[in-house]
């Protein structure tokens, strides 16, 4: 994507080069993130939609034609509010929080490929780059619960440090055994690898009978990372109000919201780049490689937000032991032996380790 | 040189922490119910792994790339490692049914600590040394606590871990600089290069190193943990750290002064004596105010870590063989008097710690009384008993290394520290009875005290086979 | 040019965010202020080719070392009128020893140019065109094989450590038993009471 970009606007302009290099990672950015903020505007409706459907409701359904415009709306209300901010609260952090939880939603997608070269930064420590920075995402929700100097955002705050450090370590080995199999840590590689990865057949990592079990732990930790039901303890609004946001208002709360469900999709991208296949259509068979990569990992997301959704609307909420033990005392424990599993049958068949 | 070579020499670590890691999982799943079963499994590890030592693994060399080495030096210190911390196992589960849970996980973490203590003497590299010490360390936290319903023992280990962690920053650090200055971690290039145009740099990290280092054998000014873990600490725990750990740490010190700073001796001696006198003098001080035993007990073992120190201050070939001759007659004396210290019990069968409870044992326990007297004269150096024999060495080689003052001041400290000794003595025999120890029958303490306390009675006729094992341990550095 | 710029940004910023890490009067911030530390310290560990490194350095101490301090720190009710009452009675003691290391960084500095400090000498170099990962990973299973067992016997031991210290066997709690729950059949736990005449009431 960036060497694309740039021969645009070096050719274009005739702009010094460092310039023009600088013009095309903004663009990139932006051409990211504007994106993202459009998708995540829609997301939101789609949920809802979703979720109304399967309450045998309606859902939005009066602002623009089926209440497309419903984000849009619920966006502009939010952002013609006034920002209220208590007096008891640690102001510059109370204030950094929302901020930290958005920009590191944004940041992951650096990594992101989109289709084949289309990655703003092709780094080959990818996946621990999403980790890295997916692990600096807790820090929005602690930060804030303790800055808003109020209970129930503080109970928040001590929930979502322990459930989003407990599930990080199956995530964690659920990613190593996924990286054993594609000898790479860029996302890239890890997509390239899983090309008829099925049989010749099929491209995905989720159809190997080794991997399929680390794809469903994954899929579920993507919903404790995100605090999604039915493990959304840390805003469960029956017993904290509204967790870490109770005290947020107008363009902050929006700022939380937005951050949210940009990560929701991260995940939900995740998911199809680690175990789906990326941006590689589903069959390795050549007509399909005509349509764009991109459109392949477009449909995966979706496939995964509503699975995501479809959980919402279903899943009854976990209590809070219920949660650290499936964590603890079971993703663990199994995502541990898979690595096992996984490298043990590597190295009989080969494909790892030249022997001592 | 091949991995099974390198593994072959490291057979005692590798006994060690697999039969560790099995008996783990017994204890796991068998409970405090299989705690018998585990302590003699531990033992019989214990014992594995010294007979191994009569393999490659007592005189194989270079190991890892030189991160280890097998010699005859490991060979001994190891030797008298395992057989302390194996006593320690066997003498736990009855202090432990009486005032706690037995726990399983007891012998394991012995067996991880004695690993790591492995480790240390067999370092040839500052990681070796680093993650040795770390291993031993990181047990002993635990095994200071262990005892849960006694505060006093998480204090102890609170304290323990704290200072600790402090002491490793500290190690860390002229580590760090030791390397940067000489650019290697490795002992003998390290010595290389101080012998060269290492230069100020390195003498810090040096100085550092070994205050690191004198913590761990709670050397002062490093010593100030010492007599509360040691009271806090359960006494079978207590035990061991007074034994095994004085032991490798003993030798790691001899090994990094030696081999690795060798070239700068000049400068560590300084170091070394001054850290000596101070350990004598202070441990012979402080422990005349003490009414706990066990407290007594940890001002002794300050005041005998002076008394090694000064073997290696001299820096000789001599003073280092009286540094491990010291260390085995020490490291019997000490196992006696906590033998003996864990003999002692009220009616209830709760154990006594109070220097005045002991008045008049002479009378109600004469067997433990003697014993108990000759642990104590042999801790002073009162010549008939064993005690006088490495202490005579250690002066003996300070004084060829032309460190005459130190050998002075040592003796005068000593007659000093004598009296706290014979005090003990002079409660049990000349006191009014206190009536306060109940006769015991645990045989095997009372059997291995008496053995102890036979030893050093008789010890003089082993002095040609323990000098010439020294010394042959000792020619392994030179 | 660039990469020294970045690299005093970064050290500056480091030493800055340490510093603040102590002056804070506020625990919490330390631990953030401590948290832009670690931050920097993995902007200079890029800056070295060690990007491995850097992201261990996020993911292990931004990412949960110090949330836990953060977690442990947040419930902690610290007075601040008297911790700044013991810094009035160790005050002295505390300036004595900071005299003591500034002296010792001024004595530091000198030894500094005195020594031949080796940057370039290093104990196991690596090739250029091997990836970080890999490299590392050559020599911790090879060179460095025995350390690095160690070192998972000392992380064993703490885990047992941990354990030891802190599990209590309780009784007469009643945890869930979820297999038991998911066996549970409608004819097991439901009763159909609606063949009974209007009004006569349930049995409860």
């Amino acid at each position: 994507m960036i060497s694309i970009l740039y021969s645009l606007t070096f050719f274009g302009h005739h702009m010094p080069w460092k310039a023009a290099y600088l013009l095309t990672y903004v663009g990139a950015i932006l051409l990211i993130a504007l994106p993202l903020m459009l998708a995540v505007a829609m997301i939101i409706y789609a949920d809802r939609k979703i979720w109304a459907a399967m309450a045998l409701r309606r859902g939005p359904n009066v602002v623009g034609p089926f209440g497309l415009l419903q984000s849009f709306a619920d966006g502009l209300k939010v952002f013609l509010q006034e920002t209220i901010i208590p007096a008891a609260t640690n102001k510059g952090l109370f204030l950094l929080a929302p901020i930290i939880t958005f920009t590191v939603a944004l940041i992951v997608w650096a990594v992101v490929p989109f289709g084949p070269g289309l990655v703003v930064a092709d780094i080959n420590v990818g996946l621990l780059y999403v980790l890295a920075a997916s692990s600096i995402g807790v820090y929005g929700v602690i930060i804030s619960g303790w800055s808003s100097n109020s209970k129930y955002p503080f109970y928040s705050a001590m929930r979502a440090a322990a459930q989003m450090v407990s599930y990080e370590v199956s995530i964690g080995f659920v990613l190593l055994c996924v990286v054993l199999f594609a000898g790479t840590f860029n996302l890239s590689g890890i997509v390239l690898a899983q090309k008829g990865h099925g049989l010749g057949l099929i491209n995905a990592f989720g159809v190997n009978p080794l991997l399929f079990p680390m794809a469903a732990v994954f899929f579920i930790s993507s919903l404790a990372e995100t605090a999604r039901p039915p493990f959304d303890l840390t805003e469960a609004e029956s017993e904290l109000v509204a967790g870490y946001q109770t005290e947020y208002s107008s363009m902050s709360f929006a700022l939380f919201w937005l951050g949210e469900y940009a990560n929701v999709i991260l995940m939900c991208g995740l998911n199809a780049i680690l175990f789906w296949g990326g941006w590689l259509p589903p069959l390795n068979w050549a007509p399909l490689y005509l349509v764009p990569g991109i459109i392949w990992f477009l449909i995966k997301i979706w496939c995964f937000f509503f699975l995501f959704s479809w959980v919402k609307a279903t899943v009854p909420r976990y209590r809070y032991d219920q949660l650290m033990r499936l964590g603890w005392k079971i993703f663990l424990p199994l995502s541990l032996i898979f690595i096992a599993l996984v490298s043990g049958w590597l190295m009989v068949s080969g494909r790892i380790g030249g022997g001592v | 040189m091949s991995y099974l070579d390198s593994l072959a020499l490291t057979a005692p670590e590798l006994i060690l922490s697999l039969g560790a890691t099995f008996l783990m999982l017994v204890a796991a799943w068998g409970g405090d119910k299989a705690t018998r079963t585990i302590s003699w499994g531990a033992v019989a590890l214990f014992a594995a792994a010294g007979a191994s030592l009569a393999g490659p693994a007592g005189h194989g060399g270079s190991a890892f790339f030189g991160l280890y080495t097998a010699d005859a030096f490991g060979a001994f210190a190891k030797s008298l490692i395992y057989l302390a911390a194996a006593i320690c196992v066997i003498i736990a589960p009855r202090w432990f049914e009486v005032n706690e849970r037995n726990r399983a996980e007891y012998p394991v973490l012995i067996l991880l600590a004695a690993t790591g203590m492995g480790m240390m003497v067999s370092a040839t590299d500052l990681l070796t040394l680093y993650v040795g010490l770390e291993l031993n360390s990181l047990a002993s936290y635990v095994l200071a606590s262990m005892a849960q319903k006694d505060g006093r023992a998480a204090e102890a280990g609170l304290k323990y871990f704290v200072l600790g962690a402090l002491a490793s920053g500290i190690l860390l650090y002229g580590i760090s600089l030791l390397y940067g200055f000489t650019g290697s971690t490795h002992y003998v290039d390290i010595a290389h290069e101080m012998g060269g145009s290492a230069g100020m740099g390195a003498l810090f990290g040096m100085v550092f190193v070994l205050a690191g280092l004198s913590f761990k054998v709670s050397a002062v000014p490093f010593h100030m943990w010492t007599p509360d873990v040691y009271e806090g600490a359960p006494t079978p725990v207590t035990c061991l750290f007074a034994s095994a750990p004085k032991v490798a740490a003993m030798a790691l010190l001899v090994r990094v002064s030696m081999v690795a700073l060798g070239p700068a001796t000049h400068q560590w001696q300084q170091i070394i004596a001054f850290a000596a006198l101070a350990s004598i003098i202070l441990g012979a001080a402080g422990a005349i105010g003490q009414t706990n035993i066990k407290r007594l007990l940890a001002y002794s073992s300050i005041n005998n870590v002076g008394f090694m120190l000064i073997g290696l201050a001299a820096g000789t070939r001599e003073g280092v063989a009286a540094v491990l001759f010291y260390l085995t007659v020490y490291v019997v004396t000490v196992l006696g008097s906590f033998l003996a210290v864990l003999q002692l019990r009220d009616r209830q069968g709760k154990p006594v710690e109070a220097i005045a409870a002991l008045a008049g044992l002479s009378q109600s326990r004469k067997g433990l009384a003697a014993a108990l007297a000759v642990f104590m004269f042999s801790l002073a150096g009162i010549p008939p008993l064993f005690g006088f024999w490495p202490k005579l060495l250690v002066f003996q080689a300070a004084i060829d290394a032309h460190l005459l003052p130190l050998a002075i001041i040592g003796f005068v400290a000593s007659v000093i520290g004598a009296f706290y000794y014979i005090k003990i003595v002079k409660i049990m025999y000349f006191d009014d009875a206190a009536d306060m120890i109940s006769p015991d029958n645990g045989l095997v303490e009372r059997w291995t005290m008496a053995l102890a306390a036979m030893l050093l009675v008789v010890g003089y006729v082993l002095i040609p086979w323990l000098g010439a094992a020294s010394a042959q341990a000792t020619g392994a550095l030179f | 040019m660039i990469a020294l710029a970045a690299f005093y940004l970064f050290a500056s910023v480091m030493i800055a965010a340490a510093a603040f890490t102590i002056l804070s009067r506020n625990p919490v911030h330390s631990v953030l202020w401590l948290i832009l530390a670690f931050f920097n310290a993995a902007g200079l560990m890029v800056l070295a080719g060690a990007e491995f490194v850097a992201m261990l350095l996020v993911i292990v101490y931004v990412g949960a070392v110090a949330v836990l301090f953060l977690f442990v720190v947040m419930m902690l009710n610290i007075d601040l009128a008297e911790v700044r009452s013991g810094f009035t009675r160790y005050g002295l003691f505390g300036a004595a020893i900071a005299a003591v290391l500034a002296t010792e960084v001024v004595v530091a500095d000198e030894a500094w140019h005195s020594g031949a400090l080796m940057l370039g000498a290093r104990q196991a170099v690596t090739p250029d065109n091997m990836p970080n990962i890999q490299a590392l990973g050559a020599l911790l299973y090879t060179r460095y094989l025995y350390v690095f067992e160690g070192a998972g016997l000392v992380l064993l031991v703490a885990m047992i450590g941990a354990i030891v210290l802190t599990h209590r066997e309780r009784s007469g709690v009643r945890p869930q038993k979820i297999g038991d729950q998911v066996k549970r059949r409608p004819s097991e736990a439901v009763r159909i009471v609606s063949d009974q005449p209007v009004g006569a009431g349930v049995e409860l």
